[in-house]
């Protein structure tokens, strides 16, 4: 069952010495494709400056000015304010590359096991199975190029995976079979994730990067029908979009999308109309991660500066920052609220995840594990909340799980 | 044969013979009638009876004094008769039974007649009995013959109580037996029911009597033989048995029966007589019955016969089956004495005592019959209150005996089981019970004294784990209140019966509670919980019935999952088994330390019981014992569970191997049995397989536990263990973890490097042993490359002309390196690579680094490490880091590119401990050297020659004086040991390095005076070896050193031109350096001739 051949040498050195080299954004390794190069002869400052200077992490002084460790936002005792961060509840390794992307799939009844698929560099999509921790199936349809995003699709037998092949395939995962049922071409050579929303039985949204450098594309699925394509205004300069949300709002209602750009600023489109409905610059550098809560109309940004920003939209459906909260340290690869809205992580540059309560941002904890880049950071979705566990993907090649429902 | 075989020629023979005894009663006449007797044939006889018994009958009853040897003469006779004929009128039959009983002595009174005559008696009506027909005995037993009948009785049961004639009572009881049971089997089975019932009712008015004089022969004396008793028993079973039966009892009506005519008087006197077997009756008798059953088993239980007991085994059977009901306030007792001999010596009893439980289980007697299990559970309460007593005060047979009634009581209620557990009390005292009975013994130094050295000192190539292999069978253990193995597995058994049987989760709760509850009830509750494990499994537990439902492997995996999670729980885990100083001084170090770190209040620092200096050798070999009893249960629950048990393995695979590495024997022992049970239960070949296979599970444990000071030791010690149990393909396995080490150590060079180095230095061992093969091979390929270019020591079986020329040659080279060009002879080393590896070479210098292979990575980052920590202050740390260091070096020889640096980045901390530190230190460091040398060649040359040798050489001069004068105990001193290792290593040092002509002199100076004579052997015969050495090197000087001490010839020049050889040991007296030198000298000459001899003539 392990699929933990040792690293070939010379491909990659351990963990250790990944250590300062300075963490790239995923889907590193970066072979800047034809368009990309086109688009720095144009002339991208931001562009430029994030790549040629990668931010270096340091492991010293990482740590938050308060660092409570403090399990939910509910009241809690003097006596647990004290206690120091946890250690991870288990470490999942053998991928041999970083990990890019994670999705648990847990809500099944009882003799389903509980599993977390995790994607990674060397495109391979590995199932681990959370009762034995170790690998039920590895994954191989991305022609060996990293993998950055992955979904499911009602329940673990179907799997969205998006990887640097410029390709999103369809797994069929049921009964056993390993196989790609369907693919979606994006040639799109940048490593925004994918957003998927299922408006109704059987039918979701798909919001990709597009092709075209600005622009983003919103498929219907399973029918992969075009929707819509948005455009940015001519002259924009938003650069390519970094990460996408797709949302909707109570029952019903229109989804609309919120998508960051290259320069910082994040957008918020209407689909039916493929207008901007908002946009907001947030942020000096590329916003690497944003989620969004549809209840409090209040989303989350990071990018590789030191700033987390908080924003919302009002009724009229503008886009506000409400706060921002600075970092010790810069870059945040990605950010997930978990979803009962109380608390959210952040993967950082600097090899933490950070908790933070979602109501006022307060820093809960720092979960310190990882020797390197932390990718990816993912919410469980165990039926009983005890269960639940978080997930975090990093460049050392591990996957760390971690109890925060239930400390005591 | 019959002579006579019709009536008519019968009657013709008996004819006289019986007018002669009816005439006179002589014992002739009657001998008369008997010889004829003998001769008519059955069939005849019996239409003669009644003509024939007349006169014996008339001859019994004769008037006048008796002549006993007549009246035992006519018994004889009607015995013959009555033996071959049978009786069918009722009325001669009671005739007959009046007139012999008026033959037996009467109850009191009377002198006793002779005992012939007296067996005469009874035999005689035995064969009356026997003979009579159906109807006849059936109109015996009525009412209305109940006086003759008892009157019979009573005679017979006097008999049987008081002869002192075994064989009369014998015979008496024989006769009782078929009187009271007359054709038991003879006739349908419901005329058969229906007269049981008739006969129940006459004898219950005699089951007082009967009962009482029986349960008085049992209980007579012993001398009155087996045979009396056994048949007394069986009696009285019989006759019990049949006027208690339930199924008669059952069908007495609740109310006397109202005769409807008027009797008669007679008819009415023994009316009276006849005892009505209501309710009330029946109550009253098995009350007075359990009394007299309380002492038959009492007393016949411990019979030294076995017959007796065999025969109180049926009685059991027999009263439990037929009065179930009736008896039940004697089931006490009954039950006791079965249960009692289960477990019998004999092995008769013991299989019809099993075959009896196995029926009554079987019949679900007890699981039907609330009363029973209510008397079971009784009895249990009662023996449960009264163990711990009886245990300190019996002897070990005794309390065998007693274990095995708890047992059979618990096998006997079976599925009734849970009703007992179900009560509080009871569960209580049984708990109790048992924790106090297995409590262990621990008194025992020699547990905690044996100490397991396997992963501090000397690496074990064979692997400890082989001669381990063997079965992990459970440790003897030493109880306090018994010595018997035997005693221990009826707990055992007590303990699987109740798993059994019992409710799982109720047990397991309970047990916990009691081992969480207090440190003394830990060990046996852990004891009891593994057991109940195995019980409810159904492993090794021997039972009477199979219970209903047998236990899911669900239920059974989340009991087991409990139990280990207490069991590894840090508190029950991680105890002081040991006071080791290095252990202690490092705790005390991290404690407070741990409490920083983990910010104020913190509640990890509490985590470690803290190590309490006032342990004392009991409470540590109690610790011993009770993580040996756990790991003895996780190997137990890996057999119950089976391959299920690889789920578990997450957790509980871990914390055995943290204990297999343990320092203490015993538990190392007892963990690497637990390990071998796992790989059975889960179906790994070998223990090499289950730890690869599961390394995941481990590196994740181990990295994990990294992560907090505390448990750094444990991680440590877990990887060290995997490395010891594992071969090279378990590298890339914990690559990963060996990293997260090495960080681990980065970050606390202070406090826990002597926890770290332990891991490092079997880390390095494993890799040796891996690796090893392969690198001696490279290193031979390498030293072949360098013989085919030319080294020095070559060149002396070469031809004299060639041998010129390559000297001269030599020479200049040899000057040149003298004179420091290193540069020059790297360069030359570079070269002298075989081609083959050059593109590879200067491909990885174009990178900067050549790429190593995994293992010489690793051993390049441990020898980083232990750079840093040759400067630990700790004496004990440098002296391990000197023996890591030395591994590294041999694991790293091959790769000479990353040894070279390496070596050069060791050299200032290694020549500080050679220069300038302890004898220990010293004496490892210039180990190290030797290796260092060994493989680095003359890398080391120059920094050798100026950093080290003038110190090795002046400190040998100056221990020279010292040990020249010092005694024999000088043997055993550090300095001693320096020197000698100095000087053994020295000769091979400067062969390997290839030494300049200065510093070989100076070698030679500094060994010459331990060839004095004055010095120890041992320390001549090392400085012999180093010049032997320095012969190889270089023989001309040392020829020349030598014989300026001490030249024995004379040399003549071969031609006067020639100026006479003068050399300054010539003609010297002889003196302490002289026999060693000549020794030398003799073999120099040896060698240099061998060498002219193998070389080709020019």
């Amino acid at each position: 069952m392990r699929t933990a051949p040792p690293s070939p040498p010379g491909a990659k050195s351990g963990p250790r010495a990944s250590r300062g080299s300075g963490p790239l954004p995923r889907g590193a390794p970066r072979v800047p494709g034809p368009r990309e190069q086109r688009r720095v002869r144009r002339g991208a400052p931001n562009r430029r400056r994030f790549a040629s200077q990668p931010p270096t992490p340091r492991r010293s002084d990482a740590r938050l000015p308060c660092p409570p460790w403090y399990p939910c936002c509910f009241a809690l005792p003097v006596a647990w304010m004290a206690q120091p961060p946890p250690d991870p509840r288990f470490v999942l390794r053998g991928t041999s590359a970083a990990v890019h992307a994670l999705r648990f799939s847990c809500g099944g009844e009882e003799p389903a096991v509980p599993v977390l698929f995790s994607g990674s560099e060397n495109g391979f999509i590995h199932v681990w199975n959370l009762k034995t921790h170790r690998v039920d199936a590895a994954l191989d349809g991305h022609g060996r190029k990293s993998v950055y995003w992955l979904e499911t699709m009602d329940g673990k037998d179907r799997l969205l995976s998006q990887g640097r092949d410029q390709r999103i395939c369809l797994w069929d995962l049921a009964e056993g079979r390993t196989s790609v049922t369907d693919s979606v071409f994006t040639e799109n050579v940048g490593f925004c994730r994918s957003s998927l929303l299922k408006v109704a039985q059987g039918r979701w949204l798909m919001a990709m990067a597009a092709k075209a450098l600005e622009e983003v594309q919103v498929l219907e699925l399973p029918s992969k029908t075009s929707v819509c394509t948005l455009k940015p205004e001519m002259g924009a300069k938003l650069g390519m979009p970094m990460c996408l949300k797709l949302w909707q709002g109570s029952c019903g209602s229109q989804p609309l999308l919120l998508a960051g750009y290259e320069d910082g600023s994040v957008l918020l489109w209407n689909l039916s109309t493929g207008k901007v409905l908002s946009q907001l610059v947030c942020h000096q550098e590329p916003v690497m991660s944003l989620d969004f809560d549809s209840e409090k109309a209040k989303g989350i940004s990071g990018s590789s500066e030191k700033v987390l920003s908080i924003w919302s939209l009002n009724e009229q459906q503008n886009l506000q920052v409400q706060k921002t909260h600075r970092l010790v340290n810069a870059g945040i690869s990605d950010i997930t609220i978990r979803p009962d809205k109380k608390i959210l992580a952040t993967a950082g540059w600097d090899h933490r995840i950070r908790i933070f309560g979602w109501k006022k941002l307060k820093p809960l904890a720092v979960l310190d594990y990882h020797t390197a880049t932390v990718h990816s950071v993912s919410f469980s979705d165990h039926k009983s909340p005890s269960d639940r566990l978080l997930a975090a993907g990093a460049k050392d090649h591990r996957i760390s799980i971690w109890s925060i429902y239930t400390q005591t | 044969m019959a002579a006579f075989d019709t009536p008519q020629a019968a009657f013709g023979a008996l004819r006289p013979a019986c007018v002669r005894l009816t005439e006179a009663q002589t014992v002739e006449n009657v001998a008369r009638l008997e010889a004829r007797l003998a001769a008519v044939g059955a069939g005849a006889l019996q239409e003669l009876q009644e003509y024939v018994l007349f006169p014996l009958r008339f001859a019994l009853k004769a008037p006048g004094p008796r002549r006993e040897r007549v009246v035992q003469r006519v018994l004889r006779c009607l015995r013959a008769v009555l033996l071959g004929t049978r009786i069918a009128d009722p009325r001669l039959l009671q005739e007959l039974l009046s007139e012999l009983c008026a033959c037996l002595p009467a109850p009191r009174g009377a002198p006793a007649p002779a005992e012939e005559l007296q067996l005469a008696a009874v035999r005689a009506l035995l064969a009356l009995l026997r003979s009579a027909r159906g109807d006849a005995v059936a109109a015996l037993y009525r009412p209305s013959c109940l006086p003759l009948l008892g009157f019979a009785v009573s005679l017979l049961l006097g008999l049987a109580e008081r002869e002192r004639a075994k064989q009369v009572r014998l015979s008496a009881l024989e006769c009782l037996q078929v009187l009271l049971l007359q054709g038991e089997c003879r006739e349908q089975r419901w005329l058969r029911e229906e007269r049981a019932q008739r006969c129940g009712d006459l004898f219950a008015s005699f089951l007082p009597g009967v009962s009482l004089a029986l349960s008085r022969i049992i209980a007579g004396d012993v001398k009155q033989g087996h045979g009396i008793t056994v048949a007394a028993i069986r009696l009285f079973y019989q006759v019990v048995g049949l006027v208690m039966a339930d199924e008669q009892l059952a069908r007495v009506p609740k109310q006397k029966e109202k005769p409807k005519e008027t009797p008669s008087v007679e008819q009415s006197r023994i009316a009276e007589l006849i005892v009505h077997r209501g309710p009330e009756w029946s109550k009253s008798t098995s009350e007075k019955l359990s009394l007299l059953l309380h002492k038959i088993v009492e007393i016949s239980s411990v019979h030294s016969h076995w017959r007796v007991r065999l025969e109180l085994v049926e009685l059991v059977h027999h009263l439990l089956s037929n009065c179930r009901l009736s008896l039940v306030d004697s089931f006490t007792h009954l039950l006791k004495a079965l249960v009692g001999l289960v477990n019998d010596e004999n092995s008769e009893v013991q299989s019809r005592c099993n075959e009896v439980l196995q029926g009554i289980a079987e019949q679900q007697v007890i699981a039907q019959n609330r009363a029973l299990a209510d008397v079971l559970s009784e009895n249990l309460h009662s023996l449960a209150t009264a163990l711990p007593r009886l245990m300190n005060s019996q002897d070990d047979a005794g309390k065998f005996s007693t274990l095995s009634l708890l047992l059979g009581y618990l096998k006997l209620l079976g599925p009734k089981i849970n009703i007992v557990l179900n009560s509080a009390s009871h569960l209580h005292r049984l708990s109790k019970a048992l924790m106090q009975v297995l409590e262990l013994d621990v008194t025992d130094v020699k547990i905690v004294e044996d100490r397991h050295w396997g992963c501090v000192g000397g690496y074990d190539p064979s692997g400890s784990m082989q001669h381990g292999v063997q079965k992990g069978r459970s440790q003897r253990k030493y109880f306090r209140f018994f010595t018997e193995e035997k005693i221990f597995q009826l707990l055992q058994q007590v303990c699987r019966v109740l798993g059994y049987y019992g409710n799982i989760y109720l047990l397991v709760d309970h047990f916990m509670g009691l081992y969480s509850e207090s440190a003394v009830y830990r060990k046996q509750a852990a004891m009891v919980l593994n057991e109940l494990i195995a019980g409810a499994a159904g492993m090794g537990v021997d039972v009477l019935q199979e219970r209903e439902v047998s236990l899911s492997m669900d239920d059974l995996r989340g009991s087991v999952t409990s139990i280990l999670e207490e069991y590894t729980d840090q508190t029950n885990w991680y105890l002081v088994t040991s006071i080791d100083t290095e252990e202690i001084s490092r705790e005390k170090q991290t404690v407070p330390r741990s409490g920083l770190a983990a910010l104020p209040g913190a509640a990890c620092s509490s985590i470690l019981p803290s190590p309490d200096p006032h342990v004392t050798t009991r409470t540590m070999n109690s610790n011993v014992w009770q993580l040996c009893i756990q790991l003895e249960g996780v190997g137990c629950f890996a057999a119950v569970l089976g391959r299920e048990f690889r789920l578990l393995l997450l957790s509980a695979l871990y914390p055995v191997l943290e204990k297999a590495g343990d320092k203490t024997l015993l538990i190392s022992e007892t963990a690497q049995g637990t390990l071998v049970d796992i790989c059975e239960a889960c179906g790994y070949d070998s223990v090499q397989s289950l730890i690869n296979e599961n390394s995941d599970y481990l590196v994740n444990g181990i990295s994990l536990n990294l992560r907090q000071v505390a448990h750094q030791p444990h991680a440590a010690q877990v990887l060290s263990t995997m490395l010891r149990h594992s071969d090279a393909s378990l590298l890339p396995l914990v690559e990963d973890v060996i990293q997260d080490v090495l960080s681990a150590l980065d970050q606390s060079y202070s406090d826990q490097a002597s926890t770290f180095l332990g891991v490092l230095h079997s880390l390095m061992a494993a890799l040796v042993q891996w690796f090893g093969p392969s690198c001696s091979k490279e290193h031979q390929q390498r030293q072949a490359a360098e013989g085919q270019s030319g080294t020095l020591s070559q060149i002396q079986q070469e031809t004299t002309s060639q041998e010129m020329e390559r000297f001269f040659l030599d020479y200049i080279k040899q000057k040149q390196i003298a004179e420091g060009n290193l540069s020059d002879s790297s360069d030359e080393e570079a070269d002298k690579v075989p081609p083959l590896a050059k593109p590879e070479l200067s491909n990885s210098d174009a990178e900067g680094e050549t790429p190593l292979p995994s293992h010489a990575q690793l051993a390049k980052d441990v020898m980083e490490r232990c750079i840093h920590l040759l400067s630990d202050k700790n004496l004990r740390v440098r002296l391990k880091v000197l023996d890591v260091l030395e591994l590294c070096v041999t694991v790293l020889h091959p790769h000479g590119n990353h040894l070279l640096p390496m070596a050069h980045r060791v050299w200032p901390a290694l020549v500080t401990r050679l220069i300038s530190d302890d004898p220990l230190a010293v004496l490892r460091a210039f180990k190290v050297l030797c290796t260092l040398a060994q493989k680095c060649g003359d890398f080391l040359r120059q920094r050798f020659s100026k950093d080290v040798l003038p110190k090795l050489t002046s400190s040998l001069l100056s221990q020279a004086a010292a040990s020249a004068r010092a005694g024999p105990v000088y043997n055993h001193t550090l300095a001693f040991k320096l020197q000698l290792a100095v000087l053994q290593g020295l000769g091979s040092l400067c062969e390997k390095l290839d030494m300049g002509e200065t510093d070989l002199n100076k070698v030679a100076d500094a060994c010459l005076v331990y060839l004095s004579a004055k010095q120890p052997m041992k320390l001549q015969e090392a400085a012999q070896s180093v010049f032997h050495h320095l012969m190889r090197v270089d023989p001309d000087s040392t020829w020349l050193f030598l014989t300026e001490v001490c030249c024995p010839h004379p040399y003549e020049p071969p031609h006067t031109s020639l100026q006479p050889v003068k050399l300054r040991g010539m003609g010297r007296q002889r003196d302490e350096f002289t026999d060693n030198i000549l020794l030398l000298l003799e073999e120099l000459q040896q060698q240099e001739s061998a060498g002219a001899q193998r070389a080709p003539p020019p």
